[in-house]
This record gives C-alpha cells, sequence and structure tokens, in this order.
C-alpha cells in the first residue's frame, strides 16, 4: 500500500492545486484500524458461558470453521435486550420459551450479520 | 491277463519277483515286459485266493531290502578290513554318498512297483490324521509301512545307525577343509559333502512331524558346537592382532563367507541357527571389545566404523544396541549445546534455528547414510534434538527458544529480498524445528503478536507465504492451535474486500471524501492486541467524515456489530503546504491530530494541545517526541508537559519529499516479552483447571498420581507443565468446590457435581 519513501525523493507533489488556496495540511491517506463486536451489554453468553465473541461451546466442539467473516455462530437479541448465542438461545427455546436472564416471553427483536 | 483273483503259491511267484526287485534297486536295466508282468504279480499276491498274500509278500519284502542294505554295507560302503580305520576315511564319504544315491533312486522305482500293495492294503491300515491327532495310537510294532518309505527306514537303521559317527566326523573334518582353504573345496567332493548332510533329511522326509529330528540329532547338534569352537577360536586370534575396526570388518567378511558355506553345505533350517551361532560367538561375546572405541568412533564420526558397527550389531537384540545409541544421542546433544549455547547479540534467533537446523540435517543425513534410517538412531536424534532445544539455561531461566523460532518466522515472513521458493523452503525446516518445542503455547502466542503486527503494518511479504505458516501450523498441532491466526488473516482478506465495496459506495453516491481511506476491521477476541482498552481522544473534524460514512456503510452492511476504533494502530499520510517545499509525511493518527491543530496558529502549548485532543499524558509523550526528534515542530523545553509551547518549524527542510516520522510502537519492548510470558503462565493455569475438571468429571474418584499422568498427556500437545503448577491448579478448584479429597485417603480426589 504505503509506497516505499525512499523510491520518490524528488517527486514533485502535484501541482496541479498549488493555484487553489490550500490548506496548510491535507490529509492524503489513512491507515485506520478498528475492531467489531457485538453490539451488547453481556459478553457472555449466560447459556453457554463463552464469550459472545467466540463461537458457541456447541460450535467450538464441532470445530466449525470460520467461514469468511465468521457468520455461522451469531449473536441473537430479545426484545428484552438481552443476547446469546443464536445456536444456544435455539436450543433453549424448545424447553422453555422465555429469557433465560428476565424470564420475559421470548421473541426475537435482531439478529447478528 | 484277467484281474480275477486267483488261487496262487506265494513261492511260485516271489522268487521271479524278487529277482526283479533286485534288478530296479539297483537301477540295472528291467525289460518292460518283465516290468509289465512284474505289476500283475505284485497284484496277484495281494488279491491271492483263498487267502491275500499281501502280508506275506510285504514281510518277504522287508526281509530281501533288510538283506540287501545290510549287503551293500559290507560290500559297498565298507569294503572289508577297512571299517573303522582312519585311512579308509577320505574315501568314505564318496562310497556312502554314490551307494546312497543308487538306493534312494532304486528305492522310488521300487516304490513304484509296488503301487498297488501300497495303495490297497498298506493305505487301509494307515492311521488317519485324525487318530494320530487325538493320539490313540496303537504303538503297534508291526505296523505297515509303505514300500517307500520302509525302504528309506531300513536305509537309516541299518546304514545310517551304524555308519553316523563315522559319516559325522567325515563332514565335519571336510567342512573345516573349506574354512581352511576359503571355500575353494574341490567342487565335486562339495557335492558329496551336501549329498550326504541331505541324506539325513531325505530318508526322514515321508515323515509328517519331526522329518528334521534325525538330521538335527545326529548332524546339526554337532557341527554347531564344532562351528562355534572354531568361531571361538578365530574370534581369539583376530582380538590378537587386529583394532576394533579391523575387527569389525573381518566378522563382517566371516559372516558373509560362513552364510555362503552354509548354503553351500547344509539344510536350510540350519542357516539362521549356524548364523546365529558365529553372532554369539564374534560379536555377543566379544561386546566389550566392540564398544571399546565406541565413543572415539561415534566423536570422530568414522563414518566407515560406524557403519560397520552398526552392521555388526543389527542383529543382536536391541538392548545391546543401547550403547552405540546413546553415545550417539549424547554426541549429538553436546554439539547441539555447543552451536546454540554461545549465541549473543540481535540476531540470536536467526542463528539459534539455522545452527540447530544444521545439526539436525547433518545427522539426519548420517542416520540415512550410516544408519539406514534405524528408527532407534531417528528416535535417538529426535531425543538429543528435544533437550538441546527445550534445555533451561538455568534452572530460573525460561526456556526462551519458542521466542526464538516465532521471531525466526517472522524474520522470514516479513517484506525482504528473499525469493519465496527459499523463503517457503526455509520456512518449511522452521517446522521441523518447531516440533521439537515443548512449550507450544509460548510459540504461538509471540507467533500470533508477530503475525498481528504483520497484518495491520502490512510488513508481510506474500499472504500466500502467510497462509502457508499457518497451514503448516495446523497441520502440525491441529485446528485449535491455528483458530486465532486463521481469523486474524481472515479478517484481512474480509477487510480489502470490504475497502474495495466501500468505495465503490463513495463513488456510487457521488462522495470524495479527498483521502485515500484504507481501513482494517478486527474481530475482537481474535487478535492479541495486548491492552485493547480505549485510549480517550478527540477525534478531529479532518476524520469525522470519513469514519462518519464508514460506520454508516459497515451498519448498514452489518446488524448488531459496534466498531471501535483503534487509533494507536491507525497511521496515514500528511501532505505539508506550509514550507519552500511541500513534503508527504507518514505518521500516526495522534500524530496528525498534533500537527493538524497548527492549520490555525504557529505555537501551541503542551497543556492546549492534550487539551484540545484529550490526551492522557503516556501517550501525548509517546507521540510528541518522535515529531520534534524529526524538527517539524520545535519544543521551548525538553520537558514536553504543562507550559512548553511548541511551534512549527517554517524552517524544515528535507531532501526527500516523502518519509516517515518514526513511532515507538513497532519495536518489540522486553516489558512486551515479560508480559506475552506472563500470559502464557495464565493460560496455562486455566488451561490445567479445565483438564483436571474434565477428568474428574469422567472419572468421579482418581488417586493423585493418576490424575496427575491424565493431565500431562491431555496437555501435551501444546506444552509440559510443571508438577508444582498442576498441584495449585488442583488446590484452587478445591477451594473452589470443584472437588474434594476423599475422606479416608490422602492422596485420592473425587468429582463434586
Amino acid at each position: 500500500m504505503a509506497d516505499d519513501p525512499e523510491n520518490s525523493v524528488d517527486r514533485p507533489t502535484d501541482d496541479g492545486d498549488a493555484s487553489k488556496p490550500e490548506k496548510m495540511f491535507t490529509l492524503k491517506k489513512w491507515n485506520a484500524v478498528a475492531m467489531w463486536s457485538w453490539d451488547v451489554e453481556c459478553d457472555i453468553c449466560a447459556i453457554c458461558r463463552v464469550q459472545v465473541m467466540d463461537s458457541c461451546l456447541r460450535c467450538q466442539a464441532d470445530n466449525k470453521r470460520d467461514v469468511m467473516g465468521r457468520q455461522d455462530c451469531v449473536v441473537v437479541w430479545g426484545e428484552c435486550n438481552h443476547s446469546f448465542h443464536h445456536c444456544c438461545m435455539s436450543l433453549w427455546v424448545k424447553q422453555n420459551n422465555r429469557c433465560p436472564l428476565c424470564q420475559q416471553e421470548w421473541s426475537i427483536q435482531r439478529m447478528g450479520k | 491277463m484277467s484281474l480275477k483273483p486267483k488261487i496262487v503259491e506265494f513261492v511260485d511267484v516271489w522268487p521271479r519277483l524278487r529277482c526283479i526287485a533286485e534288478s530296479v534297486i539297483t537301477l540295472t536295466k528291467v525289460e518292460r515286459s518283465v516290468w509289465n508282468t512284474s505289476f500283475s504279480d505284485v497284484y496277484t499276491l495281494c488279491v491271492a485266493q483263498p487267502e491275500p498274500m499281501a502280508d506275506r509278500l510285504y514281510g518277504e519284502t522287508k526281509h530281501f531290502l533288510e538283506q540287501h542294505v545290510q549287503e551293500m554295507l559290507a560290500k559297498k560302503v565298507l569294503i572289508e578290513g577297512e571299517c573303522c580305520h582312519s585311512n579308509g576315511g577320505p574315501d568314505l564319504l564318496q562310497r556312502y554318498y554314490t551307494t546312497w544315491m543308487e538306493y534312494s533312486q532304486g528305492i522310488k522305482y521300487l516304490h513304484q512297483l509296488y503301487i498297488y500293495l501300497n495303495q490297497q492294503h498298506i493305505k487301509k491300515q494307515k492311521i488317519t490324521d485324525t487318530e494320530s491327532f487325538y493320539g490313540n495310537l496303537s504303538s503297534d510294532a508291526a505296523e505297515q509301512m509303505e514300500i517307500g518309505e520302509l525302504g528309506l527306514d531300513i536305509w537309516r537303521l541299518y546304514m545310517i545307525e551304524y555308519l553316523s559317527s563315522e559319516l559325522v566326523r567325515h563332514i565335519l573334518e571336510g567342512i573345516a577343509a573349506d574354512r581352511a582353504s576359503n571355500g575353494t573345496l574341490d567342487h565335486h567332493r562339495v557335492q558329496i559333502i551336501n549329498g550326504v548332510i541331505h541324506s539325513f533329511v531325505e530318508v526322514q522326509d515321508y515323515k509328517k512331524t519331526g522329518s528334521l529330528k534325525l538330521y538335527q540329532e545326529l548332524f546339526e547338534g554337532p557341527m554347531l558346537e564344532a562351528s562355534g569352537a572354531y568361531y571361538t577360536d578365530e574370534a581369539n586370534k583376530l582380538l590378537h592382532r587386529c583394532s576394533v575396526s579391523e575387527y569389525m570388518q573381518d566378522v563382517i567378511r566371516i559372516l558373509e563367507y560362513e552364510s555362503r558355506r552354509a548354503q553351500k553345505f547344509l539344510h536350510v533350517s540350519s542357516l539362521p541357527k549356524l548364523r546365529k551361532e558365529c553372532e554369539e560367538k564374534f560379536i555377543n561375546d566379544r561386546l566389550g571389545f566392540i564398544y571399546s572405541e565406541c565413543r572415539e568412533m561415534v566423536s570422530e564420526e568414522r563414518r566407515q566404523d560406524l557403519r560397520n558397527m552398526y552392521v555388526v550389531l543389527k542383529p543382536i537384540p536391541d538392548n545391546l544396541k543401547s550403547e552405540l545409541i546413546t553415545t550417539f544421542l549424547d554426541h549429538i546433544k553436546s554439539e547441539g549445546l555447543q552451536t546454540v549455547s554461545a549465541l549473543k547479540g540481535e540476531n540470536i534467533h536467526i542463528a539459534f534455528v539455522e545452527n540447530m537446523l544444521k545439526v539436525h540435517h547433518k545427522y539426519q543425513e548420517l542416520i540415512a547414510d550410516v544408519f539406514e534410517n534405524d528408527s532407534l538412531f531417528l528416535s535417538a536424534l529426535d531425543k538429543a534434538c528435544a533437550s538441546v532445544i527445550n534445555r533451561r539455561p538455568t534452572e530460573r531461566q525460561p526456556c526462551r527458544s519458542a521466542e526464538y523460532v516465532a521471531k525466526y518466522c517472522d524474520t522470514l515472513l516479513k517484506k525482504s529480498k528473499t525469493c519465496e521458493a527459499e523463503i517457503d523452503q526455509k520456512l518449511t525446516n522452521n517446522i521441523t524445528i518447531f516440533k521439537y518445542i515443548e512449550d507450544k503455547d509460548v510459540y504461538q502466542k509471540f507467533y500470533s503478536r508477530l503475525l498481528a503486527k504483520r497484518l495491520i503494518h502490512e510488513q508481510s511479504q506474500s499472504m500466500d507465504a502467510e497462509e502457508g505458516m499457518i497451514n503448516r501450523l495446523k497441520q502440525a498441532c491441529g485446528y485449535e492451535f491455528t483458530n486465532k491466526l486463521h481469523r486474524m488473516f481472515t479478517d484481512i482478506s474480509v477487510s480489502t474486500d470490504l475497502n474495495n465495496k466501500f468505495n465503490t459506495h463513495l463513488k456510487d453516491s457521488n462522495v470524495d471524501l479527498g483521502i485515500n481511506l484504507a481501513i482494517k476491521v478486527l474481530q475482537a477476541g481474535a487478535w492479541p492486541l495486548g491492552s485493547t482498552q480505549v485510549i480517550p481522544f478527540a477525534v478531529p473534524q479532518e476524520f469525522e467524515k470519513s469514519i462518519k460514512m464508514f460506520e454508516d456503510y459497515y451498519h448498514k452492511l452489518f446488524s448488531g456489530r459496534k466498531l471501535t476504533w483503534l487509533h494507536h494502530m491507525c497511521h496515514g499520510e500528511l501532505k505539508l503546504s506550509h514550507l519552500k517545499k511541500s513534503y508527504i509525511v507518514t505518521m500516526q493518527t495522534y500524530q496528525m491530530a498534533i500537527i493538524l491543530l497548527f492549520e490555525t496558529c504557529d505555537s501551541l502549548s503542551c497543556r492546549e494541545i492534550q487539551n484540545t485532543l484529550q490526551l492522557n499524558d503516556e501517550t501525548f509523550q509517546k507521540h510528541m517526541q518522535p515529531i520534534i526528534e524529526s524538527k517539524l515542530l520545535n519544543a521551548s523545553s525538553e520537558n514536553l508537559a504543562g507550559e512548553t509551547r511548541i511551534e512549527l518549524n517554517l524552517d524544515y527542510t528535507n531532501k526527500r519529499t516523502k518519509f516517515k516520522i518514526s513511532s515507538a510502537l513497532q519495536k518489540e519492548t522486553p516489558q512486551e516479552v515479560e508480559h506475552t510470558i506472563n500470559s502464557v503462565d495464565e493460560d496455562r493455569k486455566l488451561f490445567l483447571q479445565a483438564a483436571i475438571v474434565r477428568i474428574m468429571k469422567a472419572r468421579k474418584v482418581l488417586k493423585h498420581n493418576a490424575l496427575i499422568q491424565e493431565v500431562l498427556s491431555l496437555s501435551k500437545v501444546s506444552f509440559t507443565p510443571n508438577i508444582a503448577m498442576i498441584k495449585k491448579c488442583v488446590e484452587s478448584l478445591i477451594d473452589k468446590q470443584y472437588i474434594e479429597r476423599t475422606a479416608n485417603s490422602g492422596d485420592e480426589y473425587s468429582y463434586m457435581a
């Protein structure tokens, strides 16, 4: 990405915009680094006790490969705003259709993607 | 000719038949018509009326054969007056051999002649296999045999039993003569001796079991004994006049000759026995002598001698080779230690791996060349390498090999001028050393940190090489080991994709951010970023638009995700237009932010800068220092804090128009290394506790030692824990009430549900 500075010793910088009233400092390039995480209040899934950023316990045991972007073990948010691994929750609701944390009726608010 | 049984007189037929039998057995010519008549004579007697005369025929034939053999013994083999005199010796074998050749052939023909008797009369009486198996052998002395067998048995009884000791003596003399003449005994003589020896086997060949018994008792035993004595004697002689090296050469030669001699004379069943006798006397009895120069041979790497020693010792049971192997192992170990212990300086990791590889290659080649890739030697090489690589310099100091090997990979994978094929080869070799490392978890920690740096700062030589290396590690240690490395790698390729899509999106919506934006989005949890706590930072408005555009786009693409900007890892290029020439400078985000403040004024105090950007002291100092050093800004005092004035240097010149403000960030500090090692310890404790719980949950109750063993085997893949650490983990689990000591026994634990 970044050109090797040594190779461009005497290259004139863009003369074209010299006529315009120019700022003293201009941003030319920015290589930024950001980190994404699930937008959750508690970063541990209360069902399997694994961080929601990691695959849930079952998926880890199955050695599921992370496909590009790791979309196979996502997070799910309920109307109560509590969040769990989708895999964990879909097993949970088979037995008990309530949020394990607040006992409200479980209904999905949104899913991670 | 009728097949109908008729009345015949035995005495009418027998003399005629006997006469033919005699001709047959002495291989005299017999007219075909006479031969044919004799068949029917046998038949007639067997089915004679009123009583079959088969038994009588059998009896008479037996008698005839006995007589014949005795006659042969007397007239042809012994020759009067010379029976037991040694001067008749040289020809006894010859005479016996000729007689045997004739008789053994004749008896086969006679067997044919008596085929009716054999098949109809005798087979019926024969004990079947089942009967003999169940052992209800009526030891009926008068049991009848087929004529061929009978003939051989009579030969054994009257000929061999009588002559055996003489024969054996002559044979042994013959073999001794062959040894003395270096195997140049006359071909004819060899044939005779071979024939005589094999007659002992052939004479009993018809027996279903124990057909070699006669041969073994009569001949093999004495032969082995005589050979043994000869070997001992020879070995003594050799010992007196040769060095170890010559002795081994001679022994190999003798073994070779002896096995050829054995093939020449003996029955196949004796070959391994004689070989063993030979090895016993020349090698096993002389091990002390052979080993006496072992140490020198190994340390001087005398390949020919080592090769000979290997050949000589190979047939000897394994435990005896151990001395050679131990010496060899010690030798590799000391050479290995020598090449890696004296290392110093910046590039210690490169020297460490490459020296170790040299040692490994050298001995691998030597084992292939000298020891036929014997697995015992290969495992000695493994042991030696493992012990060198995992050696701690002192009891207290940790072993740093894992770190060195990881750094070596880093050096290879970073941009350099080395060609790709060479790098690939070196990475493959590197795995050889990696496999010996016990602390694989330490390696993983270092490797993932270095990989993170390479990926974020785009220092990788090639992504293919990176992926190749991760795959190699996966092959060696499994998916678990490289899981996070894979995720890091994937994040980078996903980000490249994302950037492209984002740029297309910008173009489509006619937005020009005015800067060249490249954003990496990393997955939380997968990257070893040390402390990821967010440093407070007021983002300058120059960045804000870019950030907002990207965040909006990202949230449209994904849902439920939040982004945290890691400004301490971002960098960019700033164009400076306030000087005579314009410059493009690469620097970090915080540094860009600082310089951007001077757009509107030429001088600011440190406090003002810090307040505007919300930077804490540490971050400010760390990033301000390099700018001052680069002379783009001037400071009124060395103390970069408080009221110290920072001014724009308007006289700045640099002959390069594009340059970089160095940052301290990319250099690895000793604290970081320390931190890595500590975090490994933490991980190990967790791993061990989990392992203990898992084991106890399965076993319910377990003795202390058994538990330790199971923990060790579980953790083998990634590290070798020390026992004290396991004990501590057990204690802490008892405190946490996962397990408890059982009431009646001090060294037993039970799982608490």
